[in-house]
């Protein structure tokens, strides 16, 4: 072979390989185009998505305050502890070193995470609400390992008088239920989920703000892009006064039995206080309650989750008396000077009904009728009436309604009647039914709520005002009252006949009546004290049951007599005897009269001497064996 | 030795293209590892001082005359297989392999000195016989590549046991092997694949493989690199980010970026302008050294050139086409651009070895 044909080859071999290499270039050339030209823009998102997080700057809720402007629920500073899933490469490792670092079960962090799965992915998932400081320390001590862990600021609810919980309510995380609702939730927002909070959620809550960062390849902030600044949800005034709301519940506490009450301005409907007990503490779902602590509180016989003030239905006993003697007075069937003479008991329909009085009250007018509570009075009255229109006045006067409080999941209560029975029973009203109705007996279940609304009727001369807790609102421009709801009903009362039961209540009080524990001299008090069985004297005998059947006791009152300001009801669940539902109220109305008059506070007494006999306790549980 | 007028005839154009393209990966590793608060901050200090002590090589390679060089390739060859069988034994490991000897200041690789040495030694050998060359000659070129090539691969450094195989294929290829043997190969390959994933690849490779055809599948672990890749050089867009202002390269997302991936940090900050200034620069590189070895006086030259030119060419060719997520992660670096001192100084001494056989061409 030649030097110059071997030459030759080599050119030839050279000059292919310039083609191939010069292809190849071109090539590559052109992939780069398409990817940085022809498809920039859906790189350029993703580049973006990879090194900017938006975090939400959490809106605190709005401070609620009383009437005197104290506070009475507020935010404290807090952290959230969550989970990014969106740059997270190892889900099931981050799951498992979340765990270990909060000192939790690693099932129950994955079944929070299994929870919310199907949420888009840039949402983080809250594992812890309030997270503890060590829980924080931990997590931030091991950023480098966790990067796609999340603590952020986060303002959480703050109670700060243990007082009131079923007017305040409580907060939790939005449920999914709660989300397909409404547009304007997400899923980790706290939301009401009872009282006020629930009631007044969409006023209370913020709007939360952003903040825009740029994150390192394991998730460290390097440097804040921009800002949207979250916006305080408005602050609420509530008709309530701390003072007086303290002055229930250490009634109550004092008492020792648990029950609802209601304190109103007869005028208006501000509710000044409002009670229900056992209470629960807010704060612990604020922090978001762990499973076993809500179970406990579902499952506790008493039932603290109850809202008994406008949830519990009881028969109102004596207290329902001013209701018939009401629609006996305004349908002409009686005028106040109607005498009736009590021997101890009386017949009707070939039964008898015993007076609560073993030897008779004597013969008596309306005023005295009311003021010793005589049930031979209002046996005697209530037939002369007749079913339909004691329920026609009683409904008049709030009884049987829902009172329009702004409180989620008010109950109806019931006051009998014919057509009830009929549709309820597919029965006949019998007359007799009448007389155990004429003293709040007989299916006639009230709740504490509508029994406030009542006292308030009694005290202003019939007219139905609608209780409402919401005063004025600050929606960050100074603060604008709220209207007053207007009343749901204005019985026609003639004012002269009504003042004869005026008088009857407060002889009740300041004569030589039951409710004398409630006498303030001075304050014209008039008042009503009830006594209702929560079952039948032989049912109680023969029950055998761990149950508490005590009695329960009422008192409805409203001062002074002639201009009332102040009316309301105290409930206490098997307080036993109704006068001792005078002695609270008589705290209640102590505090609201030195509250007034500018004098100090009342210490809650260490006791009220109260009657705690109970006079239908099985008292030979044993010998009742033999 | 070296006289006056060869100073004339030295390709200043392939030079300057070579020095321009150091540059450009000075300035990328400034840019990625340039930070006052780390301890990496002077890795572009470092690589001037590997760019010195390779233009020191290249002189060197320059001066004496090419054939020199050759007629010593065994004694070379036999050095380089030394120091690979002392790297096997008293190498340093770093990330799992054993791959460099410790020297005063810095680790030499010697790896990527068994290209050169490769390009040498084949050179020779397949200089002295004339004509096609026959299977035995076949053999002979393809076990002196084998050798280190075992080595290299046993440390483990697959990625640059594998560019010595181009070294062989090109030389023997511009021998004059016939078309019907580099098919046969090509073939052989083929059917090895199959019994090489069953016995020969690590499981870490086979991922990588499987990763490249369907990235998405492990979009956070294997898959992640080539993805990121790709975002980083998609996202710089026709202008680039600007110096320094790369998001990917700049806060980690991309990995090894001023390594491996330095072509995709290139592609986030200078954009399609800049990747086609630097796919322009190699491509004259390459296409300048493949007229030095037409150019060249004698066969010996011109194999000789593309011994040095086939192991450049394949991983620049493979490095961009992985820098932009379209081929598997594979630690190859991108010659020339790259950190690295062993890689600088080895590619740097080739270059002098092409500058020299251009500029004797008139020697006798």
């Amino acid at each position: 072979m030649s030097n110059v044909e071997d030459r030759r080859g080599i050119i030839t071999r050279l000059s292919f390989l310039q083609y191939v290499v010069t292809a190849l270039f071109s090539i590559l050339a052109v992939s780069f185009w398409v990817l940085q030209v022809a498809q920039h823009a859906k790189f350029e998102e993703m580049a973006e998505n990879n090194h900017q997080r938006t975090l939400a700057l959490r809106a605190p809720r709005g401070i609620i305050l009383d009437r005197d402007g104290r506070v009475l629920v507020e935010n404290r500073p807090s952290f959230s502890i969550s989970i990014m899933r969106e740059h997270s490469k190892d889900l099931n490792r981050t799951i498992r070193m979340l765990a270990g670092v909060l000192g939790y079960e690693e099932a129950a962090v994955r079944e929070i995470v299994n929870r919310h799965r199907k949420e888009p992915t840039y949402r983080p998932i809250t594992v812890v609400l309030d997270a503890s400081i060590s829980q924080v320390s931990a997590v931030r001590a091991r950023r480098l390992e966790l990067p796609d862990v999340l603590v952020e600021p986060m303002p959480t609810r703050r109670y700060p008088e243990k007082l009131a919980a079923h007017a305040f309510g409580y907060v939790g995380e939005v449920s999914d239920k709660e989300i397909s609702e409404d547009e304007s939730l997400k899923s980790g927002d706290i939301v009401g989920q009872s009282g006020i909070e629930k009631v007044y959620n969409t006023q209370l809550m913020g709007i939360d703000g952003a903040r825009r960062v740029v994150v390192n390849s394991v998730g460290r902030e390097i440097r804040t892009l921009d800002q949207q600044e979250p916006v305080e949800g408005r602050r609420l005034q509530l008709t309530l006064d701390y003072d007086l709301q303290k002055a229930v519940e250490d009634g109550f506490r004092v008492a020792g039995f648990n029950g609802a009450s209601v304190i109103l301005d007869p005028q208006n409907g501000e509710v000044l206080a409002f009670a229900s007990l056992p209470e629960y503490d807010p704060n612990a779902f604020a922090a978001g309650i762990d499973r076993a602590s809500f179970s406990a509180l579902i499952t506790d016989e008493l039932k603290p989750l109850q809202d008994r003030a406008i949830q519990g239905r009881y028969s109102p006993g004596s207290t329902f008396k001013m209701a018939v003697a009401t629609a006996a007075l305004q349908e002409n069937v009686i005028t106040p000077d109607f005498k009736v003479h009590c021997g101890g008991s009386a017949n009707f329909f070939g039964r008898s009904f015993k007076c609560w009085k073993a030897g008779g009250h004597g013969t008596m007018d309306l005023r005295h009728a009311i003021e010793q509570s005589c049930n031979v009075y209002f046996y005697t009255v209530g037939n002369m009436t007749g079913i339909d229109k004691i329920h026609k006045w009683a409904t008049a006067l709030g009884l049987g309604e829902r009172s329009g409080i702004d409180l989620p999941n008010e109950v109806q209560g019931l006051v009998p009647s014919p057509e009830w029975k009929q549709q309820r029973f597919k029965e006949k009203w019998y007359a007799g039914e009448t007389i155990s109705v004429s003293i709040g007996q007989g299916g006639v279940s009230l709740t504490p709520v509508s029994m406030a609304v009542y006292a308030a009727a009694l005290a202003n001369g019939g007219t139905r005002v609608t209780p409402h807790l919401l005063k004025a609102v600050d929606d960050g421009s100074g603060w604008k009252a709220r209207p007053t709801p207007p009343p749901t009903a204005k019985a026609a009362v003639d004012a002269e006949k009504f003042q004869a039961i005026r008088d009857g209540l407060w002889l009740v009080v300041n004569g030589g009546g039951t409710g004398g524990r409630a006498r303030m001299p001075g304050h014209d008090v008039a008042g009503k004290t009830g006594t209702a069985q929560v079952i039948s004297n032989e049912g109680r005998l023969a029950a055998r049951t761990t149950k508490d059947l005590r009695d329960n006791g009422w008192f409805v009152f409203f001062a002074p007599r002639d201009k009332p300001e102040i009316a309301g009801v105290v409930f206490l669940e098997h307080g036993l005897h109704g006068p001792n539902a005078a002695s609270v109220a008589r705290h209640i109305l102590e505090t609201y009269y030195a509250k007034k008059e500018g004098r100090p506070l009342p210490e809650p007494p260490a006791d009220f001497h109260l009657d705690y006999k109970d006079p239908y306790a099985r008292k030979t549980a044993p010998a009742a064996q033999n | 030795m070296f006289e006056r007028r060869l100073y004339y005839h030295i390709d200043w154009a392939l030079l300057i293209a070579i020095l321009a393209l150091c540059a450009l990966g000075v300035m990328m590793i400034y840019s990625t590892s340039a930070d006052p608060t780390r301890v990496t901050s002077r890795l572009y200090i470092t690589q001037l001082y590997a760019i010195g002590l390779g233009i020191v090589a290249l002189l060197v390679t320059l001066t004496l005359d090419y054939r020199t060089f050759t007629d010593k390739s065994h004694l070379i060859y036999i050095a380089l297989l030394g120091l690979l069988l002392y790297v096997m034994f008293f190498g340093v490991v770093q990330m799992g392999a054993r791959r460099w000897i410790a020297l005063r200041g810095f680790n030499l690789q010697p790896s990527e000195f068994a290209k050169v040495g490769v390009a040498l030694v084949l050179a020779k050998f397949f200089g002295e016989n004339r004509g096609t060359p026959a299977w035995t000659d076949l053999a002979v070129g393809g076990a002196l590549t084998l050798i280190p090539f075992a080595l290299i691969a046993k440390e483990p450094d697959l990625g640059t046991a594998v560019t010595l195989l181009p070294v062989f294929l090109a030389v023997a290829y511009l021998a004059g092997m016939r078309m019907r043997i580099l098919g046969v190969l090509f073939l052989c390959c083929l059917l090895a694949a199959p019994v090489a994933w069953r016995f020969a690849l690590k499981d870490y490779q086979k991922t990588r493989i499987s990763t490249f055809l369907d990235p998405s599948q492990d979009a956070k672990g294997a898959g992640y690199q080539q993805i990121q890749a790709r975002i980083t050089v998609g996202s710089g867009g026709l202008q680039g980010k600007g110096f320094k202002k790369g998001t990917q390269g700049q806060l980690r997302f991309l990995p090894v970026a001023h390594n491996d991936f330095i072509f995709s940090v290139l592609a986030e900050e200078q954009g399609f302008a800049g990747v086609l200034v630097a796919l322009g620069l190699y491509l004259f590189v390459i296409l300048r050294t493949l007229e030095a070895a037409r150019l060249a006086k004698d066969r010996l030259g011109a194999y000789l050139v593309l011994g040095v030119l086939a192991s450049f060419t394949f991983q620049v060719v493979y490095n961009i086409t992985m820098s932009a997520g379209l081929a598997p992660v594979k630690g190859l670096t991108l010659p020339l651009m790259s950190y690295g001192g062993s890689s600088m100084i080895a590619t740097l001494a080739g270059f002098g070895l092409v500058l020299n056989v251009r500029m004797r061409r008139f020697t006798n």
